[in-house]
């Protein structure tokens, strides 16, 4: 099963995404997995909000540090366990504009990724929770270059949405339910 | 008369695509001005996008906010006559922009202003509204 979690910036977006983590663990059995997007060897105030992260999510999560290959990160995971992934608008700036990985068929390449790892996830019985961060409520960037990775982002998020059993948006931490696991909207 | 709202690349047009047949597409980014709809009254369903354009349009012919939004209201009313009288379907789409962080620019200030009440103008006037938020739909009416 797959989840799909977003909302604003500290809206509760990942609290939210945790509790449901566990819970799907504890029905499930098996591992609870951190995906990390995010480097821990970066600078200061990035090594704050990982540490803080890190104290709010408490014991009992297996980490994994994987800025962009979400297959490889996919591949590390035992099947039966849950892997709670935190954030897609990192991962997707990574992949647009990191050195190795920039290119003109990076958006290519990341949503067929993305594709594969929620056809992946549920062949190998990983329950996949994803969260990201909304980001195009706002005014409209002029820049082409802002434009390019909103309308990357958006793409990433419809299709997460699309595919998911679960979407949650969170607002001032409260979900509001867009789908339930059984399909229906709510 | 319906309204989908939603920010950018969430989603819109497709939500509209799957609710109404052949619509036709009256559309600032195509050039269209919002005017000029008047003479596309044959069409039985007309789709109207690109608001925040014809709001930005206007902005420097009109630099009162009050008189503008009522101009543009009344853009709203003459829909809903010709939908009364012609038995015709309108059908907007309106871009989210209220959600960041207010704009440096004083002319994106006002076209974030006034974007928002024209929201607020349309969906008072909408039998159905609808919010588009990374692809799914919600009725935020009823």
């Amino acid at each position: 099963m797959i989840a799909f979690i977003s909302g604003g910036a500290r809206s509760g977006k990942s609290t939210h995404a945790e509790a449901l983590a566990r819970r799907w663990q504890a029905e499930r059995g098996g591992a609870r997995y951190y995906l990390a997007t995010a480097r821990s060897g970066s600078d200061g105030e990035w090594q704050a909000r990982i540490g803080r992260h890190r104290q709010a999510r408490g014991e009992g999560w297996i980490t994994l540090e994987e800025p962009v290959d979400l297959i490889a990160a996919l591949e590390r995971v035992e099947p039966g366990g849950t892997l709670l992934l935190d954030c897609l608008t990192l991962w997707a700036s990574q992949l647009l504009y990191s050195s190795e990985h920039a290119s003109e068929l990076a958006e290519v390449r990341g949503i067929a990724m993305l594709e594969h790892l929620l056809a992946e996830a549920r062949r190998r019985d990983v329950a996949l929770v994803i969260v990201s961060n909304d980001v195009n409520e706002g005014m409209p960037p002029e820049d082409a270059e802002v434009w390019r990775y909103l309308a990357f982002l958006q793409r990433v998020h419809r299709l997460v949405a699309q595919e998911a059993d679960e979407v949650i948006q969170v607002m001032a931490g409260l979900p509001q339910v867009w789908k339930r696991r059984d399909g229906e909207p709510s | 008369m319906q309204l989908f709202i939603g920010g950018a690349c969430a989603g819109k047009r497709d939500a509209v695509t799957q609710r109404f047949d052949a619509p036709h597409w009256h559309s600032a980014h195509a050039g269209c001005r919002l005017e000029a709809w008047r003479s596309l009254t044959e069409t039985r369903c007309l789709v109207l996008e690109g608001w925040e354009r014809w709001i930005g349009q206007r902005l420097a012919d009109e630099p009162n906010d009050d008189r503008l939004r009522q101009a543009m209201a009344r853009e709203l009313d003459a829909l809903r006559a010709w939908e009364a009288e012609q038995g015709g379907q309108a059908v907007l789409i309106l871009l989210e922009m209220g959600r960041g962080i207010v704009p440096l620019g004083r002319e994106n200030r006002r076209l974030r202003d006034l974007n928002g009440w024209l929201a607020q103008d349309a969906a008072a006037r909408c039998e159905r509204v609808w919010y588009v938020w990374n692809g799914l739909v919600k009725s935020l009416t009823l």
